[in-house]
């Protein structure tokens, strides 16, 4: 239905060898970039307007220029950590087609000037880090990574660096501090990685995506490339699909494409006789949209515009099989359990979140709790230093905003069934309140 | 290595115009508009910020989020807001987050009264918290070493004392463990936090989750005084403020100096009060008799010291060290060349130097300070281990390092006096950068080789061309505190005062150095020794938690001064402790002051003079040196004289 | 024991409440000023070093490093981590500090065979947390099992799903638990139908 770059026959057995790779013209990108000099590179790239697939969107080419020129060591870091809830694109690319990210990596080397780069993977991918390894190896053995890559003077070393299991390592500067052998804790920004990263020196940093469309960047020309998709958001994107849908998985589809077509287009919607209640469209960080934002394109910039992000491109839907409360208490839950620790408004702010859903979910909450969790939420957004604090608060706020009523009906129907309430005890929030009047109303109590 | 030279820019807060030096950081820049921005984690103290705990959140025009005040550089024409309504809402929050699982046990806890938590609750907290679910607990307090508990409710892990563990002291001992909320102040495994400056994270810590096992519950801090002094236990001389409740030191903390200690002390510093306060002390005149050291009046004791003296004569040597001040020295000089004649005076237990040597070596131009060490290309540590004989010249050499790239050459007298090895090492040196400063020890000069190697230091420095040079030069480490101070007092067998000429000053020549001394007691040519605040047969201080460092007082020779002193007639000695050689051979011993109690003045290894300035009464009978010496200068006088 | 009411902080160490045994030596570098330096099997060592030659700072090579001590001794015991330290030459507390940040990192014995069965939204939407409490009850308290409830593990569209030894399944059923743990305990492949790495992409321009 749309154009497949990144997926482009990507079952074909053996793709993950460098033989089957080439016998689709695979590193003919890299050998026509290194016959380029790096600005003409860096110029197919700003052409092309790529935004970054991991999250903040942020133009490739022009995070490239942002590098110092001059011949301080440069650093290159593949940022695989995919560790956003809903996300598994990486996973798919890496496993199945690891010498396009090879070769991407190696075309943005040259064009940031780059010697050394770095894979940083999630520890968990164990079978994709393996197979990583063996593609290095053959690429390493063929001369498209290492020195003197096809016989032109740009020399690139690759290391492929497993993580171990914290979300945090995703957030650039995080992962950065883990890969220098410390906690993942995030850095204070400024410096900017590009110009104070890995080691002190400047630093790209990009995500798996991001990196595989360069060769594919280079081969039809950046602004060939530009044309597809719409202005502000070209090109294809991957989207990993789950949750309460029929067809879940990985979708490549081109950016601005109504999200109707993605949800039940592509994955098939919700099961039979449901609907769709709300839905993340970039990750668990992303505020939540609803059944009636369907229609919004799938682009960067509209999904801003509907105060929320396309973040990772993963949308996970939630159908109205299950309560708004269980949603915001796992989501909640995955930030108090990320949170490095390092500021205040974070690692306080999730916790206490997690206490009051804990507590309405038991009954034992009251409608000011609404108003302290969502003032709370105000109090995290903005004032942390990396935005896992915003990432949580986000969402939460959100849910707040479009699902009030049900959240007080929840907190209404829990305090009767753990007794609070007292009194009649009927399903349904004037019910509820109404028992809430009587409990404890002395003789009108007794009355009723 | 060129030095910040901070140019004054002009910034907007809170509607005024505050001049401040470009580029300090915006909490720092405030301060010169006389407003206070909130900080947890800041402390410019353990290196760049880290922004941690959010609470010193300001709105700077034309950036749309608040940014944090203590990691953003002032830049002229900036205008910032520390009281909009946006900052105060975040300000409050971030005291709300804070208090959230801290346990408000401030009725009993030691910091209570000097909590910065404390103060800024008051001041920029909402005064209420919206918190109701129950606070976490935990067992406590815990003892994180045998000096230091840990209170780990009230952390609110402003990661202070685990930087300072990292990038300070550069032992890498105290570490955050685990994630988020969970994330607590710890060890490896149950081992004890045990470090030559482990104290200072009490110090450094803004709440009472780190305290003093000594401190704890012994004052608040309405009860108490605060008495500035100078801490004489090592050649440091680190700035000290003494915590004094009813007449005892209760508390040693840091009185910032960064020309000296640069706001930190070593754990020695810091908790060896109580010894000093202790029963070990010498609190009453004792004399010697049937073998035994026996408390008696200062009369009868001044009479035997006397009497011992006016039978030597200007038989007697004198050996003065330890914490003795100018004064004392001074007065102990005036005592023995001019009351008693005899020219054998020492300071330096190692041994004498000529006295053209001790002047090339005071030459102003090849004076090298202690922050040079910071700043230098390379600094040479000939002889030297500065933990163990300076201990916080160690940390400055670490921020040296760590921070401007400072080259570390350590080296012995051998390579110094092997052709070879100094060629060598020459090169190394200028390879590092032209600023070089040596930081070697009075042992360089000890015996039979001494005045070579101190030659051949000189010589390394011309042939550097360090005199020229400002940033290079040398710094010498005294043996002992005010090792400098005595010598510039004329504690020396070959000069006066300032190091000035004997004959100068008609006072008689030839006299035996501390070696000499001990070598004709011991053939019986001298029969008096004088002890000022020094015993050359001390063995390890008896000061508590000094693991790391050397005993300033041992001299080279042990046996040589044991028989010096068995074959001695009359031993005198000003004491704090009753170490080896006054324990065994005193006749007369005179209690000494202790530094909280002295009136005086010291001389810093780079020259500098401090001021010591009575922080306690005076324990038991003990008198001041300065009036004792001058009581028996006054008995001894007429005698003297006339003989 | 105390009777202070502790915390339910769920930390993989009781360290909380942890004192400093004083009558232990500090921890500074084993093998450096005297202090004992521990046995390291030799094939650890090498491995460590060889990872500390691939960065420009050998610091770097800490998570791996901590990874390959795991998988000769089990979890990050302090053993474990002290021989780490004296190879890196570094102080077992910087290990440790980051041992307990990471999830994968154990600080604690558990079992040979690690489930970690994904409990994060998209798989709890799928029906995870019965999932998860399904296999648990199932493996009950066999040592050779560490069943964990993991954050997402990057596999919803196989959810839920579950990771045994890293090698990632599903979806899964309740019925499809007792095999599960049949084939971990046979040392077989575990339900080779179900294993990820045999699933074609979902997107219709995917197939060859
Ligand atoms: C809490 C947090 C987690 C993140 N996790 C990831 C991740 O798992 N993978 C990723 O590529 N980017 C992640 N990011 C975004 C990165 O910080 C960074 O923006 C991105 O890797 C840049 O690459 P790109 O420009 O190609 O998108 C995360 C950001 C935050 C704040
Ligand atoms: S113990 Fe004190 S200094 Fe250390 S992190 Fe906690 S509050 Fe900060
Ligand atoms: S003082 Fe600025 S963030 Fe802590």
């Amino acid at each position: 239905m749309t154009t497949t770059l990144l997926f482009d026959r990507i079952d074909e057995p053996g793709l993950h060898t460098l033989e089957v790779y080439r016998r689709r013209g695979g590193y003919e990108a890299l050998r026509k970039a290194l016959a380029m000099p790096p600005e003409a590179v860096l110029h197919e790239l700003e052409a092309s307007a790529l935004r970054g697939r991991g999250g903040a969107g942020f133009q490739m080419g022009k995070k490239v220029s942002f590098l110092p020129k001059g011949g301080m060591d440069k650093y290159l870091v593949c940022n695989a950590d995919e560790s956003e809830p809903g996300t598994f694109k990486d996973r798919e690319l890496m496993q199945k087609c690891p010498h396009m990210l090879l070769e991407g990596i190696v075309i943005a080397a040259h064009a940031a000037g780059a010697t050394r780069s770095f894979i940083y993977i999630r520890g968990e991918y164990v079978l994709q880090a393996d197979i990583l390894d063996a593609a290095l190896a053959e690429a390493r053995a063929a001369g498209f990574v290492g020195e003197q890559i096809l016989g032109s003077d740009t020399s690139l070393s690759l290391v492929v660096h497993r993580g171990a299991g914290a979300y945090i390592c995703g957030e650039e500067t995080g992962l950065l501090d883990s890969l220098e052998g410390k906690r993942g804790n995030p850095r204070l920004k400024p410096p900017f990685p590009a110009n104070q990263g890995l080691y002190q020196g400047p630093t790209l940093i990009n995500n798996v995506e991001t990196l595989c469309t360069v060769p594919t960047i280079v081969t039809m020309g950046g602004s060939e490339y530009a044309k597809l998709g719409v202005e502000t958001s070209t090109g294809t994107k991957l989207v990993s699909v789950s949750g309460h849908v029929q067809r879940p998985g990985n979708y490549e589809i081109e950016l601005g494409i109504p999200s109707r077509e993605i949800i039940y287009g592509l994955a098939g919607g919700p099961p039979e006789g449901r609907r769709v209640k709300c839905w993340f469209p970039g990750g668990s960080s992303s505020p939540v949209l609803t059944g009636e934002d369907l229609d919004i394109p799938y682009d960067f910039d509209s999904m801003a515009k509907a105060g929320t992000m396309l973040g990772s491109g993963a949308i996970i839907v939630v159908d109205d099989s299950t309560p708004i409360l269980d949603v915001a208490l796992k989501v909640a839950k995955f930030y108090r359990h990320e949170s490095c620790g390092k500021c205040t408004p974070c690692r306080e702010g999730t916790s206490w979140t997690v206490t009051m859903l804990e507590r309405i979910d038991a009954g034992e909450a009251t409608p000011m709790d609404l108003e302290i969790m969502a003032s709370v939420q105000e109090h995290i957004m903005g004032n942390c230093l990396c935005v896992l604090g915003d990432a949580m608060a986000m969402p939460i706020g959100s849910m707040i905003a479009k699902f009030r009523p049900e959240l007080e009906a929840h907190m209404a129907t829990a305090r009767i069934r753990s007794g609070v309430g007292g009194g009649a005890a009927t399903e349904g929030v004037l019910a509820a309140q109404g028992a809430l009047v009587g409990a404890g109303a002395g003789p009108h109590g007794e009355a009723h | 290595m060129p030095r910040p030279a901070p140019r004054t820019i002009t910034f907007t807060i809170d509607g005024l115009e505050v001049q401040a030096p470009e580029n300090s950081m915006l909490v720092d820049a405030a301060k010169h508009g006389d407003i206070e921005i909130p900080v947890f984690c800041y402390e410019p103290k353990l290196g760049n910020p880290v922004g941690a705990c959010r609470m010193c959140l300001v709105e700077i025009e034309g950036i749309p989020k608040l940014q944090t005040g203590c990691s953003t550089p002032v830049k002229d024409g900036m205008v910032v807001h520390t009281q909009s309504e946006r900052v105060k809402v975040a300000q409050n929050s971030v005291v709300e987050f804070l208090l959230i699982n801290h346990p408000l046990d401030c009725p009993v806890c030691d910091k209570g009264g000097e909590c910065p938590l404390q103060d800024i609750t008051f001041g920029w907290g909402r005064g209420i918290s919206r918190y109701v679910d129950p606070k976490r607990h935990f067992v406590k307090p815990l003892a994180l070493s045998p000096l230091i508990a840990i209170d780990r409710e009230r952390c609110i892990l402003c990661y202070r004392c685990v930087r300072f563990s990292q990038e300070i002291s550069e032992d890498h001992q105290l570490v955050l463990q685990e994630r988020g909320a969970h994330s607590y102040v710890s060890t490896f495994d149950g081992h004890p936090y045990v470090a030559p400056f482990s104290g200072n994270i009490v110090e450094l810590c803004p709440v009472g989750a780190l305290t003093s096992q000594p401190y704890r519950f012994r004052a608040r801090p309405w009860d108490i005084e605060d008495a500035g002094s100078v801490c004489t236990l090592c050649p440091s001389q680190c700035n000290v403020t003494l915590t004094v409740r009813d007449e005892r030191v209760l508390r040693v903390l840091s009185r910032a100096n960064p020309e000296v200690d640069d706001g930190w002390l070593c754990d020695r510093g810091r908790f060896a009060y109580p010894a000093l306060g202790g029963d070990a002390r010498v609190t009453a005149p004792l004399v010697r008799d049937g073998g035994e050291l026996r408390p008696v009046s200062w009369e009868r004791a001044l009479e035997e010291a006397a009497a011992g003296l006016r039978r030597a004569g200007e038989r007697v040597g004198a050996l003065a060290g330890g914490g003795a001040t100018c004064e004392e020295g001074l007065l102990l000089a005036r005592l023995v060349r001019e009351v008693l004649g005899s020219p054998h005076l020492d300071s330096r237990v190692a041994g004498a130097l000529p006295l053209e040597l001790l002047r090339a070596l005071a030459e102003p131009s090849l004076q090298a300070t202690v922050s040079d060490l910071e700043f230098a290309h390379a600094v040479l540590l000939l002889d030297c281990e500065p933990v163990a004989d300076a201990a916080i010249l160690d940390l400055r050499l670490r921020k040296g390092v760590r921070r401007h790239g400072l080259r570390l050459v350590p080296a012995g007298r051998a390579q110094l006096l092997d052709q070879a090895a100094r060629a060598q090492l020459l090169d190394t040196l200028r390879a590092a950068g032209e600023e070089v400063v040596v930081l070697w020890h009075e042992r360089l000069g000890a015996g039979a080789e001494g005045e070579r190697a101190v030659r051949a230091l000189l010589d390394l420095a011309a042939t550097l061309g360090l005199a020229g040079i400002d940033g290079a030069g040398l710094l010498e480490v005294p043996a002992h505190t005010n090792g400098r101070g005595l010598r510039e007092a004329g504690v020396l067998p070959n000069a006066g005062p300032e190091l000035g000429e004997l004959d100068e000053g008609g006072l008689n020549e030839g006299g035996l150095d501390a070696q000499g001394i001990a070598t004709a007691l011991a053939a019986g040519e001298l029969s008096a020794l004088y002890l000022l605040d020094v015993d050359p047969l001390a063995g390890p201080s008896p000061l508590p938690s000094s693991e790391h460092l050397r005993s300033p007082w041992a001299a080279p020779e042990p046996e040589l001064w044991e028989r010096a002193l068995e074959r001695a007639s009359t031993v005198i000695a000003h004491a704090t402790f009753l170490t080896e050689g006054v324990r065994a051979h005193a006749n007369v011993v005179f209690p000494a002051l202790a530094y909280a109690e002295k009136e005086g003045t010291v001389v810093h290894p780079d020259g500098r003079v401090q001021r010591l300035r009575p922080g306690v009464a005076r324990p038991g009978e003990t008198r001041d040196e300065r009036r004792v010496l001058d009581e028996l200068t006054a008995m001894v006088a007429p005698v003297a004289v006339g003989s | 024991m105390s009777s202070v009411p502790r915390f339910q902080h769920g930390s993989r160490v009781p360290g909380w409440d942890m004192a400093a045994d004083l009558d232990k030596d500090p921890a500074t570098i084993p093998g450096v000023g005297g202090s004992p330096s521990p046995e390291v099997p030799e094939g650890l060592r090498a491995d460590i070093e060889a990872h500390m030659a691939l960065y420009p700072d050998p610091r770097s090579a800490i998570l791996p490093a901590l990874e390959a001590a795991q998988r000769v001794h089990g979890w990050c015991s302090p053993e474990a981590i002290d021989q780490v330290a004296s190879v890196m030459r570094l102080t077992p507390a910087e290990l440790v500090a980051v041992a307990t940040f990471y999830d994968m990192l154990e600080t604690t014995p558990v079992g040979r065979h690690s489930v970690y069965v994904c409990t994060n939204i998209s798989c709890s939407l799928c029906g995870a947390d019965e999932l998860y409490e399904a296999v648990r009850a199932a493996a009950g308290d066999d040592p050779e099992f560490n069943v964990r409830s993991f954050e997402c593990l990057g596999a919803c569209d196989i959810a839920p799903m579950a990771s045994v030894d890293g090698a990632y399944v599903g979806p899964l059923t309740l019925a499809d638990v007792p095999t599960l743990l049949e084939d971990i305990r046979a040392g077989r492949e575990v339900l080779p139908e179900k294993q990820l790495a045999r699933r074609p992409c979902a997107d219709p321009g995917a197939g060859s």
